[in-house]
């Protein structure tokens, strides 16, 4: 094949065409590509659909005082708090920890009741399971609220002179409710919407696998109209399945879309266009679906769920990660994604994002060129 | 029969070491991976932008601000004039929280009844850092007056003494909580990707009638199949989890022996389902759109992202069906709490039931599927 030939617009819309209908002739590919976005999301939403955060206690009232009781009812009066078991010993405290069947055990020593009658701090004692950083934070603070907001109920005998508390008064912007749906939904869509990513890297192995790659090389086509009619094809598919997505996202679950569905669309493409530009430099490389898969699986997927921002924000603290976050097209994706959805803003505010996930594309586009006529030649 | 099941699994070795590149993405990428993810979030959630606008002005009203600024998870970046500042702040991502101090806070901390309520306004698109930032900024304003109180000398006696002990991770560190579920993670997405195409691809490619011809049962490719994906499993986890333990300190509270035997039974459960998408799909293509579609199901079901007791009841009974779900709780109770059989035994069982019934209807259909 001459390497100079001109480019020509024609061909890259005919390999598009071509695999615009290799696409639709195969209905688990046209699946994998249009459908099975709003399908996961559908599945994977339905998770955050209920909000119950329960702290369950293992309770050993030693004191079994008026006062003890009262102290137990108002510790669980807000719903937050579940007197789940009532214990007679430590061992039994130690197994339901260790078990996770009890999230922390409170002990309230033989005295308690008499102590606050006498006007002196009442000792209690909690034993939480830390295990998991975030809910033992918060079992530590709902704990300690409930038990100050019962120093007020009952009035101090004790008290001298003090300050005030601090009031506070809290709002939420954009989720007033916090719901954790309204916050999951846009983020997952960029988790899903690497679906179309994947059934790309799958179409450009298989070429190799059954040897059709050979028979295109034979034809005019060059590699970059090889390459952009692929991606044209899956790009454009690609946001049908966003278009799909975005319907269960706001009419099943009823997220709010505040913003543009044009702006939606356009960084949608850029994103699809960031997964598919690295995609195509690592299919280069790989000759087989299966490592296809392991890829896109080992890089997009699996690290989204850590790395992208969709549950812990992106660690500015160190430099290392921070660097890999925003090296993960969906990072930038998922802040679109709510900032569209939620925020309702402009491509004015989004400018990062989208100049982050054009650049990543071209450039991966370049270099899949570039690596690319290495191979026929 | 050994002998035959061992020329498949020969075979397999054969082919794995001449992919190249699967080798290396089966070797060394997964180390990488718990690298960087370790770093990333081996922090928690820290240092979140606040954006504090103090109309009071006064001394106490500063103090507030020094003492958002001193909890861990809060980093005071921005002071705002007005209303406009805040909005862009929150709007630009720049701040997380923005607290608002009201002329005549400090008064209203002498005098009784002259409430002047600070406002906290967090952005909600991000849940969970959202409830972090929140609960570290009332906790600040919770111990405020208390602690303004004991340096100035004045004593409010508390009528409950509350005292906290916590246990298993005593410094609430991230990381050790983390790791071990990300070594789970890790695990499980190689062993699966391995064990889920061995059949299909043969099948695609014209080599299972080859196969067919040769003396070999087809209970025994399975096991050939089988065998090369578990023990690709089980040097994963022995080469991740030295790196975790010898790298990152991941504490180790229980029994090493223990948890390497459940290992193996997660990997055995999981090279299980990945053979028998592999037995039913015809085409790679096929077996692939299983695997993505079942990875995202377990992970999500897999307690990872919400606390399994915090699913809907339906979602927790399917839950259970979930090997990697079973094996989160084994690895984080094994290395953190130290828990042995005694606790794990409900965990131990799912995971050798749900091996066991998978590994029969997969054996049960490659034997009836091409005879």
């Amino acid at each position: 094949m001459l390497p100079a030939r001109r480019f020509s617009l024609r061909r890259l819309l005919a390999i598009g065409r071509k695999e615009l209908l290799h696409i639709v002739r195969d209905p688990r590919n046209l699946f994998l590509v249009t459908i099975s976005p709003a399908f996961l999301l559908f599945l994977l939403a339905y998770i955050f659909s209920f909000e119950v955060t329960r702290l369950d206690l293992a309770v050993m009232d030693l004191d079994r005082s008026s006062l003890s009781r009262r102290y137990l009812e108002s510790l669980s009066s807000s719903g937050d708090v579940a007197l789940a078991y009532s214990i007679d010993s430590y061992e039994e405290a130690e197994r339901l920890l260790v078990e996770g069947s009890a999230d922390a055990a409170l002990v309230i020593p033989p005295g308690f009741g008499e102590a606050i009658n006498r006007g002196r701090p009442a000792p209690v004692q909690a034993v939480i399971d830390g295990a998991d950083p975030l809910a033992g934070r918060e079992a530590v603070n709902s704990l300690a609220a409930q038990s100050g907001a019962f120093v007020l109920a009952a009035g101090n005998p004790g008290a001298t002179v003090g300050l005030e508390p601090v009031e506070v008064r809290t709002r939420a912007w954009y989720n007033a409710g916090l719901e954790s749906l309204l916050s999951m939904v846009p983020g997952l869509l960029s988790i899903v919407l690497t679906m179309p990513t994947l059934a790309l890297a799958l179409s450009l192995t298989r070429e190799k696998e059954s040897g059709t790659l050979e028979g295109l090389m034979a034809t005019p086509v060059s590699g970059l109209e090889y390459l952009s009619g692929k991606l044209l094809a899956y790009i454009a598919t690609g946001l049908v399945s966003a278009i799909l997505a975005w319907l269960v996202a706001v009419l099943w679950f009823e997220v709010p879309f505040r913003g543009s569905l044009a702006v939606y669309l356009l960084l949608g493409a850029a994103f699809f266009l960031a997964c598919m530009g690295a995609t195509a430099v690592i299919a280069n490389f790989v000759r087989s679906q299966q490592t296809a898969m392991f890829i896109v699986l080992l890089i997009f997927i699996v690290p989204s769920f850590f790395l992208a921002g969709l549950i812990n924000p992106v660690s500015h603290t160190s430099l290392v990660p921070m660097l890999t976050s925003y090296a993960l097209p969906g990072t930038h994706f998922v802040q679109i994604s709510r900032t569209v959805f939620l925020k309702g803003l402009g491509l004015a505010y989004l400018v990062q994002p989208a100049l982050a996930l054009l650049g990543m594309g071209l450039g991966a586009l370049l270099l899949a060129l570039r690596t690319f006529r290495k191979r026929i030649g | 029969m050994i002998l035959r099941i061992a020329t498949i699994v020969v075979k397999e070795l054969v082919q794995f070491r001449r992919d190249r590149i699967l080798l290396l993405f089966i070797m060394l990428v997964p180390v990488l991976q718990l690298v960087l993810m370790a770093q990333a979030v081996s922090r928690g959630i820290d240092d979140q932008g606040v954006v504090v606008m103090d109309l009071d002005g006064t001394r106490w009203s500063r103090q507030l601000a020094v003492s958002l600024d001193n909890a861990q998870e809060l980093e005071v970046r921005y002071y705002a004039e007005g209303n406009d500042e805040v909005r862009r702040l929150l709007d630009e991502g720049r701040a997380r929280l923005a607290v608002v101090i009201p002329a005549g806070f400090a008064r209203s901390l002498i005098e009784p009844g002259s409430s002047q309520p600070i406002q906290l306004i967090v952005d909600g698109t991000n849940v969970v850092a959202a409830a972090a930032t929140l609960g570290a900024a009332r906790g600040v304003a919770g111990r405020f007056s208390a602690d303004l109180a004991t340096g100035y000398g004045l004593v409010t006696p508390e009528l409950v003494d509350f005292r906290t002990n916590v246990r298993f991770n005593p410094t609430l560190d991230f990381r050790d909580y983390t790791i071990p579920a990300e070594l789970g993670f890790i695990i499980y997405q190689v062993t699966l990707a391995i064990a889920s195409l061995g059949l299909a691809r043969e099948r695609e490619l014209g080599t299972l009638e080859q196969l067919m011809v040769t003396p070999i049962r087809r209970l025994e490719l399975a096991l050939g199949k089988g065998l090369p994906a578990i023990g690709v499993g089980c040097v994963n986890f022995a080469v991740t989890w030295a790196v975790g333990r010898l790298i990152f300190g991941v504490p180790m509270n229980g029994s090493l022996l223990l948890l390497s035997a459940l290992t193996l039974l997660f990997v055995t459960a999981v090279v299980g389902w990945g053979l028998f998408i592999s037995a039913v799909s015809q085409t790679q293509q096929q077996a692939i759109l299983f695997v993505f579609i079942q990875a995202m199901v377990d992970i999500t079901l897999s307690g990872f992202l919400v606390p399994v007791k915090n699913m809907p009841a339906l979602l927790q009974f399917i839950s259970r069906f979930v090997p990697l779900r079973h094996y989160l709780e084994i690895i984080r109770s094994v290395t953190l709490k130290g828990a042995g059989l005694d606790a794990l035994w409900p965990e131990a069982a799912s995971l050798a039931l749900i091996s066991l019934v998978i590994w029969l209807v997969t054996l049960n259909r490659v034997a009836r599927h091409t005879d």
